[in-house]
């Protein structure tokens, strides 16, 4: 019996410790020095399915597995990579999905694991460059011809580069800056609606125009989604390059406290519908819950450019009595031709230890920027019966727009989007006026979020102003000093690069 | 008289059959042993070497520039939220804690009466325990279901903010603030409480009852110092689960440190911050052991104070007994040398 209990003691121990010697994980390989550094740019162009493709020819033609970490959608993702492998038959593609929130933990424990991914979308800029997860694809990214066509402010603004010659992320998910305007509110408050060139004054006037608070619930001007001082950063002048005022090398918060301060004194004047899940709401809809998204008694929205076909543009919005129509976010002054306006645009790179960085690159492309892989997600949002776990049509779970200026792809993109008559005018306008995205800084500028963190988000500006407490201006220059100083930090730590000592 | 040479016990070597039954012990408690070793230990150590380096996570390896004591002195020198987190989480886990306990002794005892449905309450009351975690509670807490409508916190801590420091009474409001998910973290420790009470001999109860002892006081001098051991055991598991709960800011602080793309920050930072956390709770866990462990109850100082008499009164006899000895041997030198005179005229020497 002793015995038996002894046996039974060293068994338990070796199992133990077996299983914990099995836990322990083995260094990354170092990068392997048959790798590809350039593209050579030629491909074969092979029909598939009645649809032409381009493939690369100078990729590897050995088996290999690729695995893309992502928070797009989950569906889309896995119909592009089964579309990526029946082009590149010797390739598999493993997807991994995380959840945009949990996106650089899960990301940087799958590194420290030794599981890196090839390449992968990122949720900020300061993490990816801080942890030198991106590979330099400069060479690729030349030698792309889908990479030269992409909206002009990615290649023109170097956006992906962090100030340095070298191309080390790209855009993969892009949705548009947008206004929406509810025209049904507008004649309703006997308002005309603006022309679709409209400037920044007349944004706000009619915001106020459309402010009526002793209706009976009130009418409000303005839904704010995203802030307006988000959208006036980029609209103030065409030479702005980034959020606070960055002009490519330094910041100017000058820029954003205009726009800080008349956000807060529309909402201190009451000119902005209040907020979900707050008394006011309660006290305006009679509902804590209410949104203002659906209310009819609000006239322009910053919503993000999603909820038009994730919600007003669904059939159950469609006996709601809303009629929603899309406008650009206006510039402060009057423009000739197009103008810069913020957008949201989600970056990838290729990683720092794939052993594939070619192919990888090819892969990100795919699920990015490319026109192949375009034409393959205009199958899953043109397909109704492709839908995503909650039974909703991938056209209505955030499609994004494509980032290519490539017009067979927009054809078939803006045909998703209503084309009648009374509509389909401010669709065509919007979509032709908003092509010269830049995106909000954490994705564009080394030290951004860092600056946000560490000063910017710790004191709770947005919070004093709006309230009345303090002034934007009285923080812009300590802030713009701050901001130059962390971009400064980052791009000494992430790049060697000295910019004051270049000044 | 010499003393008595202390005789050595002698050394009597372990049998063959005691060797067996230790290593038997050994074998089973190894396990444990190893899981200490690579769980624990290691863990605090790499955590430690850690915390005194600034550390890159990239796709080639792990990189270490060793920094010394320069993430401690930074989180103190120049992070401003950190220190007024931890200050929060002192008075708050300070003011939760007794609030805890006290709710969770008074729900066990009324579970323990004679009540119907009782494991119906018990239920309701350990629920929370299992569906009160991650998005759940912050669903409820969304919804304002923490906190009482009725009172009013703002005039309480208008009140408060008059005397006492606002740090503290920002402690005070958020207690108030989130009093029902306060009293929902008590799951466990009323099933300890629970355990403890049924314990408790009847008979201590009926022997207080017929000598006339009220509730209120069977309370004080039966319940109280009988369960005592528990109330420390329950107050260093709500000192240990509030550190570690999900909602708890510092972790929050720590885990973003982590994962902060910030020159200064990375897993060094972090572990630097998580030793000085680590360190906090662990003063705060010392401090609750020192005020619960440390009390002595009515009876205990009553048998303490009975033995310092006994040992007291055993003193003075021996102090008794040593002076009549030497008063013997007195007056039996004097008795020799012929010097001795009693006063006593019938006894002869």
């Amino acid at each position: 019996m002793k015995m038996t209990k002894k046996l039974l003691a060293l068994f338990l121990s070796a199992t133990l410790a077996l299983s914990l010697a099995a836990c322990g994980s083995t260094d990354s390989g170092d990068v392997s020095s048959e790798t590809k550094t350039e593209a050579s740019g030629e491909v074969s162009e092979p029909v598939v399915n009645d649809e032409g493709y381009s493939i690369a020819t100078d990729l590897t033609t050995d088996e290999i597995e690729l695995t893309y970490f992502h928070f797009d959608s989950e569906i889309t993702v896995e119909y592009l990579a089964k579309k990526f492998m029946e082009l590149y038959p010797n390739i598999t593609v493993k997807t991994e999905y995380c959840a945009v929130s949990d996106s650089n933990t899960t990301l940087l424990n799958l590194v420290n694991n030794g599981q890196t991914p090839d390449c992968f979308m990122f949720s900020d800029a300061d993490f990816a460059l801080s942890n030198y997860l991106l590979y330099d694809i400069s060479e690729f990214w030349k030698n792309d011809p889908d990479a030269q066509n992409v909206a002009t402010t990615i290649n023109d603004l170097g956006i992906g580069c962090y100030g340095t010659e070298q191309r080390y992320a790209a855009p993969m998910k892009f949705f548009p800056g947008i206004v929406y305007l509810d025209l049904n509110v507008l004649e309703t408050l006997n308002i005309e609606a603006p022309r679709q060139d409209w400037t920044w004054e007349e944004m706000t006037q009619l915001i106020k125009d459309a402010t009526d608070l002793t209706a009976t619930p009130a009418y409000y001007g303005l839904g704010a989604y995203n802030r307006l001082d988000s959208l006036y950063g980029i609209a103030a002048s065409q030479d702005i390059q980034g959020e606070f005022g960055f002009d490519g090398k330094s910041f100017d918060l000058g820029v954003w406290a205009v726009g800080e301060q008349e956000f807060a004194d529309l909402k201190l004047n009451g000119y902005v519908a209040p907020e979900t899940e707050t008394q006011k709401m309660e006290d305006w809809l009679g509902d804590w819950e209410g949104w203002f998204g659906n209310s009819n008694r609000v006239a322009v929205f910053t919503e993000a450019y999603w909820t038009y076909m994730n919600v007003w543009g669904t059939d159950a919005y469609a006996e709601a009595g809303m009629d929603i129509v899309p406008y650009v976010i206006p510039a402060v002054d009057e423009v000739e031709g197009l103008h810069n306006s913020i957008a949201t645009i989600d970056m990838g790179g290729v990683s720092s230890g794939t052993e594939y960085p070619r192919e990888a690159y090819e892969l990100l492309k795919f699920m990015g920027w490319g026109v192949d892989g375009w034409k393959t997600k205009l199958e899953v949002f043109s397909d109704p019966t492709i839908t995503n776990a909650a039974g909703v049509a991938m056209k209505h779970d955030s499609m994004p727009a494509p980032i290519t200026m490539d017009e067979e792809i927009w054809a078939g993109y803006r045909a998703l989007y209503p084309t009648d008559e009374e509509h389909g005018k401010y669709w065509d306008a919007y979509f032709e006026s908003c092509m010269q995205p830049i995106p909000f800084g954490w994705m564009s500028i080394a030290g951004y979020w860092n600056f946000c963190d560490q000063y910017f988000n710790s004191i709770g500006i947005h919070g004093l102003v709006d309230s009345g407490t303090a002034k934007a201006a009285d923080y812009a220059e300590e802030a713009t000093e701050q901001a130059n100083y962390y971009h400064a930090e980052a791009m000494m730590d992430y790049f060697g690069i000295d910019i004051n000592a270049a000044e | 008289m010499s003393k008595e040479k202390k005789v050595k016990k002698p050394r009597i070597s372990a049998g063959k059959l005691a060797r067996r039954e230790a290593m038997a012990g050994y074998l089973f408690v190894l396990p444990w042993m190893i899981g200490v070793v690579i769980f624990l230990l290691r863990p605090l150590f790499t955590s430690f070497q850690f915390s005194l380096n600034n550390i890159r996570i990239t796709p080639k390896g792990r990189m270490f520039n060793f920094v010394g004591y320069q993430n401690y002195t930074q989180i103190w020198l120049e992070d401003p939220e950190f220190p007024v987190e931890l200050m929060g989480y002192m008075w708050s886990t300070l003011l939760s804690v007794p609030v805890i306990v006290v709710f969770a002794l008074i729900i066990a005892m009324l579970l323990n009466g004679k009540i119907h449905m009782k494991g119906f309450f018990r239920l309701i009351f350990f629920l929370p325990v299992i569906i009160v975690s991650g998005p759940v509670m912050n669903m409820l807490v969304a919804d304002g279901a923490a906190t009482i409508p009725s009172m009013d916190i703002q005039a309480i801590s208008t009140a408060l903010d008059q005397f006492l420091p606002h740090s503290l009474v920002e402690s005070i409001s958020e207690l108030f603030n989130n009093m029902i998910m306060i009293l929902w973290y008590s799951g466990v420790q009323i099933l300890i409480f629970l355990s403890a009470l049924q314990k408790i001999d009847g008979s201590l109860y009926e022997a207080a009852k017929i000598d006339g002892g009220s509730g209120w006081e069977c309370f004080w001098k039966i319940t109280l110092p009988t369960i005592k051991p528990m109330v420390l055991l329950n107050a260093v598991y709500t000192v240990i689960f509030l550190s570690n709960h999900g909602n708890n800011a510092i972790i929050g602080m720590i885990q973003n440190s982590m994962f902060s793309g910030t020159k200064e920050k990375g897993y060094g930072y972090a572990a630097a911050m998580a030793w000085i956390y680590s360190l906090v709770v662990t003063l705060i866990v010392l401090l609750f052991a020192f005020l619960l462990a440390g009390r002595k109850d009515i009876y205990e100082r009553q048998v303490i104070k009975v033995k310092r008499a006994k040992k007291k009164e055993i003193q003075m006899v021996k102090k008794i007994e040593r002076r009549g000895k030497a008063n013997a041997k007195k007056i039996q030198k004097a008795r020799l040398r012929k010097k001795y005179r009693s006063y006593d005229k019938n006894r002869e020497d």
